[in-house]
C-alpha cells in the first residue's frame, strides 16, 4: 500500500466533488436543511389539544374547572357538549381529541367529602397525544378542583422536592437535535459514498481504475479520505447550527466529540461502499442505502424513540446499529458534559463497526470487470 | 392501434421489465414489508421502566416498602443501588440511571411522627417526556390525591397500540416512496440511458408513454398498500372500522399526488442521482410534516399552517379516521377536497414541466 497512490485517487475523488456541486449540495446544504426541519417539526410536547368538556353539574365548581383547564396553551376550547353522546360524535368527526365529563353532582359530593368523578374519554388514534393527554388531563383536573376547594386542601404526607440535571427547561429540541444530528450524518454519509461509486460502476470509469496498479484497499482508502474530510465539515456545522439556532449546549469534549465523530463516518462511509460494491447500479444502491442506514439509524437508534422500550428481539437487533452508539455519544458529550472515560464503549463499538465495514468493502471489491 | 391498446402495450412492457429484474422487485415488494414490521414493533410511545437508582439513607421497612411500589408500577424500574450520593448522580452522568431517589435518614420515624419527610428526587433532563412521566409516576405516589377520581377511557384504540397508530401512516409513506421516489428515478434511468429518445420516434404520443411508464408504479404501489393493510390487520390487529370503498377512493385519488409529484420532480432533473435527490427532498418534509409521528398541534405556529399542502397529511389522517374512528366521507370532506385539488394542480405542473422539457 503507497501513501502516494492513496494520495493520487483521492486528489482524483476531491476533483470530482469540486466540479459537480450537486455533492457538495448533498454533504453541506441537506444537513442542514433536515437539521432545521426535524429540529423545528419533530417535537412531542404536547400543545393546542381540542378538549370538550359536557358539564352535566353546571356549578361554580364545574364552571371553575372548564375555564381554568382550557386558560393555558396545552388545552384548546373545542366546544361545550350537553351530553357524553354528541361528545363523542365529536372524537369520530375529529373535532376534539379529548372530552372531560363533569359528573352531575360534582359540586355536591365535594362539600360532603364524598368521592367526587370527572371523566376523560381518549381519542386513542392520535396515539402519540392520547398518553400525554391523558396524564395531563388527570394532574390538571385534580390540581384545579384541588385548589380550588376547601375541603380538598390536604397537605401530602410526604414531601417531594424534585431536581431536573442537564435539560432543565425541558425542551425537546435540546433532546432531539444530537440524534437528529446523528441521523443526518448517517444518512448522508452513506448516500455519498453509495452514490458516488456506483455512479462510477454505472458509467465504465471503474475498468480504468483496474488497468492501472492500484489496489484494492488502496481505492477503499483513496475514495473514502475526501468525504471523511467533508463528512466532518458537515459533523461541525451540524453542531454548530444546533447550538446557534435551537441553544443546545456543548459540555463536554471537544477531541472526545471529534474521535466519535470520525470512528462513526469511516463506519458509515464504508458501508456506503460496501452497498455500491454490491449493488453497481444507482437505483438499487439508494434503495439499500435508505434500508440500511436511514431506517435502522431512526427507528433503533434510540433517537426518537427510546430502546428500552422496545421488544427484546428489536434491543438486540439494536446494538449491530452504529447510530445507536454515536447517538448516546453525542447526547453525552453535549448535554450530559462527558468525556472518553464514560465514552469509551461506544468509542470502541464505533471503532469495531468502521473496521469491519472497511475490511468487508475491501474484501468484496472485485479487482475485475466480469 | 386504439389509445387504450397503445397504453396497454407500455403498461406490459414496462411491467415485464420492472418483475424480471429481480433486486428491483425484491426491494419494491420485501422492503416495504420489512419498514412496516419495523415501524409497527419498534415504536413505542409510552415511557416505562425508566431506570432509577434508590438511595436509601434510612433503610427501614417503610423507606424500603415505598421504594419497592415505586418500582412494581412498571413505569421505573430499580437499577443497582448506589454506594453515596455522589456514586447515584455519577450513575446520571454516565446514563446508567435516568432518575435518582433519595429516602433521608429518619425517614420512618418522621413518616410515623407525621413530621412529613422530604424524599427528594433528582432527574436527567436530557429527555424532557422521559424526565416528566417519571416525575408525575413519583409525585402520584407520594402524594394523596384526594377524594376524586378521574377515571379514563380510550376510544378507538383502547390499549393505546403504537403499531395501530403507526401502520396507517407508515402505509401513506411507502406509497410515497414507491410512486415518487422510485418512479421518477425510473423515469430519469431512461433519460440517462438515451432510452426515452427512442421510444419517442415511435407513433405513441408522449404523454401517453408516460402515463403508461408510470402505471406499473401505481400497480406496484397498491400491492405494496394492500400486503400493508394485510400486515396491519393480521400483524397487528388493526381494525376496518369505516368503509373499505371510501378508503380505496381516497389510495387512488392520494394516488394521483405523488404519481404526479413522481413526473414533475423526473422533468426537472437530468440524472438518477438528482431525481432521487429531489424525490427525497419532497419525501423527507412530506413525512416530518404529515402527523405520522409526531402531531401537527405540537409544531410551532409558523409551520403548521404549510402542512395543509402536504398530500401525505391529509392521506394519513384520512386513513386513520376510516380505519380507525370509522369515519364516513362527508366528515373527511376537508381533507377529500384538499387531496383532489392538490392532487389537479400536482398533474397539472407536471405536465407543463414535461411539455416545456420535450419541446
Amino acid at each position: 500500500m503507497k501513501p502516494r497512490r492513496i494520495l493520487a485517487l483521492a486528489d482524483k475523488e476531491v476533483r470530482h466533488v469540486m466540479r459537480d456541486v450537486r455533492t457538495l449540495y448533498l454533504a453541506l446544504a441537506m444537513p442542514l436543511l433536515m437539521l432545521l426541519l426535524f429540529g423545528f417539526g419533530v417535537s412531542f410536547d404536547l400543545e393546542h389539544l381540542p378538549v370538550a368538556v359536557v358539564d352535566l353539574d353546571q356549578s361554580t365548581v364545574s364552571r371553575t374547572l372548564r375555564r381554568r383547564l382550557l386558560a393555558d396553551d396545552v388545552f384548546d376550547d373545542a366546544g361545550l357538549y350537553a351530553s357524553g353522546a354528541e361528545a363523542e360524535r365529536a372524537l369520530v368527526e375529529g373535532k376534539a381529541a379529548m372530552v372531560v365529563v363533569i359528573e352531575r353532582d360534582l359540586a355536591r359530593h365535594l362539600a360532603r367529602g364524598e368521592h367526587a368523578e370527572v371523566q376523560l374519554l381518549v381519542d386513542g388514534s392520535d396515539n402519540s397525544s392520547a398518553t400525554q393527554a391523558r396524564a395531563r388531563g388527570e394532574l390538571a383536573v385534580r390540581a384545579i378542583l384541588a385548589s380550588s376547594t376547601r375541603e380538598l386542601r390536604i397537605a401530602p404526607a410526604i414531601e417531594l422536592r424534585t431536581i431536573t440535571r442537564f435539560n432543565p427547561s425541558g425542551k425537546s429540541a435540546v433532546f432531539l437535535v444530537p440524534g437528529i444530528s446523528a441521523y443526518v450524518l448517517a444518512m448522508v454519509a452513506v448516500l455519498l459514498t453509495a452514490l458516488t461509486v456506483s455512479r462510477e460502476w454505472e458509467r465504465g470509469s471503474m475498468a480504468q481504475l483496474f488497468a492501472t496498479p492500484v489496489t484494492r484497499a488502496e481505492i477503499v482508502l483513496g475514495k473514502l479520505l475526501p468525504y471523511l474530510l467533508l463528512g466532518l465539515l458537515a459533523v461541525l456545522l451540524v453542531i454548530a447550527a444546533g447550538g446557534w439556532v435551537f441553544d443546545v449546549p456543548f459540555r463536554g469534549s471537544a477531541p472526545t466529540l471529534c474521535l466519535l465523530s470520525l470512528l462513526f463516518l469511516i463506519g458509515m462511509l464504508g458501508l456506503g461502499l460496501l452497498i455500491s460494491v454490491v449493488a453497481r447500479n444507482q437505483m438499487v444502491a439508494t434503495q439499500l442505502a435508505t434500508m440500511s442506514s436511514m431506517l435502522p439509524s431512526l427507528l433503533l437508534s434510540g433517537f426518537v424513540f427510546p430502546i428500552d422500550n422496545m421488544p427484546t428481539a428489536l434491543q438486540w437487533l439494536s446494538r449491530a446499529v452504529p447510530a445507536r452508539y454515536y447517538v448516546s455519544g453525542l447526547r453525552g458529550v453535549l448535554l450530559r458534559g462527558n468525556g472518553l472515560g464514560e465514552l469509551w464503549p461506544e468509542a470502541l463499538m464505533l471503532g469495531a463497526f468502521g473496521l469491519v465495514m472497511l475490511a468487508l468493502s475491501t474484501a468484496r471489491f472485485p479487482r475485475t470487470i466480469a | 392501434m386504439n389509445t387504450l391498446g397503445m397504453l396497454w402495450a407500455v403498461v406490459l412492457k414496462e411491467l415485464r421489465q420492472t418483475v424480471r429484474d429481480r433486486r428491483m422487485m425484491a426491494l419494491l415488494v420485501a422492503a416495504p414489508l420489512v419498514q412496516l414490521v419495523l415501524f409497527g414493533s419498534a415504536v413505542q410511545l409510552d415511557v416505562d421502566h425508566v431506570p432509577t437508582a434508590v438511595l436509601d439513607a434510612d433503610r427501614s421497612a417503610d423507606s424500603r416498602e415505598h421504594a419497592r411500589r415505586l418500582a412494581s408500577d412498571g413505569t421505573l424500574r430499580l437499577v443497582r443501588t448506589p454506594s453515596s450520593d455522589d456514586a447515584a448522580l455519577r450513575m446520571l452522568e454516565t446514563g446508567e440511571a435516568a432518575t435518582a431517589l433519595f429516602f433521608p435518614r429518619d425517614f420512618a420515624r418522621d413518616h410515623a411522627r407525621h413530621v412529613r419527610p422530604r424524599v427528594q428526587m433528582v432527574l436527567d433532563g436530557s429527555d424532557p417526556n422521559r424526565a416528566n412521566v417519571a416525575a408525575n409516576a413519583v409525585a402520584a405516589h407520594l402524594r394523596t390525591a384526594g377524594k376524586v377520581d378521574v377515571p379514563s377511557r380510550v376510544l378507538f384504540n383502547p390499549g393505546l397500540s403504537t403499531s395501530i397508530y403507526m401502520v396507517p401512516g407508515v402505509a401513506g409513506m411507502l406509497l410515497l416512496l414507491i410512486t415518487t421516489v422510485v418512479s421518477s428515478m425510473g423515469l430519469a434511468r431512461e433519460r440517462e440511458r438515451g432510452t426515452l429518445e427512442q421510444i419517442q420516434v415511435t407513433p405513441l404520443p408522449g404523454l401517453l408513454l408516460i402515463v403508461g411508464k408510470i402505471i406499473p408504479f401505481a400497480l406496484i404501489g397498491l400491492l405494496d398498500f394492500a400486503l400493508a393493510m394485510a400486515v396491519g390487520a393480521y400483524g397487528f390487529d388493526m381494525p376496518l372500522r369505516g368503509s373499505f370503498t371510501l378508503m380505496l377512493g381516497a389510495t387512488l385519488l392520494y394516488l394521483t399526488n405523488t404519481l404526479g409529484a413522481g413526473l414533475l420532480i423526473a422533468s426537472l432533473s437530468a440524472s438518477q442521482q438528482q431525481a432521487f435527490m429531489g424525490g427525497f427532498l419532497f419525501m423527507l418534509p412530506a413525512a416530518l410534516l404529515s402527523g405520522i409521528m409526531t402531531p401537527v398541534r405540537s409544531m410551532p405556529s409558523w409551520l403548521s399552517p404549510l402542512t395543509a399542502i402536504n398530500p401525505l397529511r391529509h392521506y394519513a389522517e384520512i386513513l386513520r379516521a376510516v380505519l380507525l374512528r370509522g369515519a364516513s366521507a362527508s366528515e373527511l370532506a376537508v381533507q377529500l377536497g384538499a387531496l383532489a385539488v392538490l392532487g389537479v394542480a400536482l398533474c397539472a405542473l407536471a405536465g407543463v414541466a414535461f411539455r416545456n422539457q420535450q419541446g
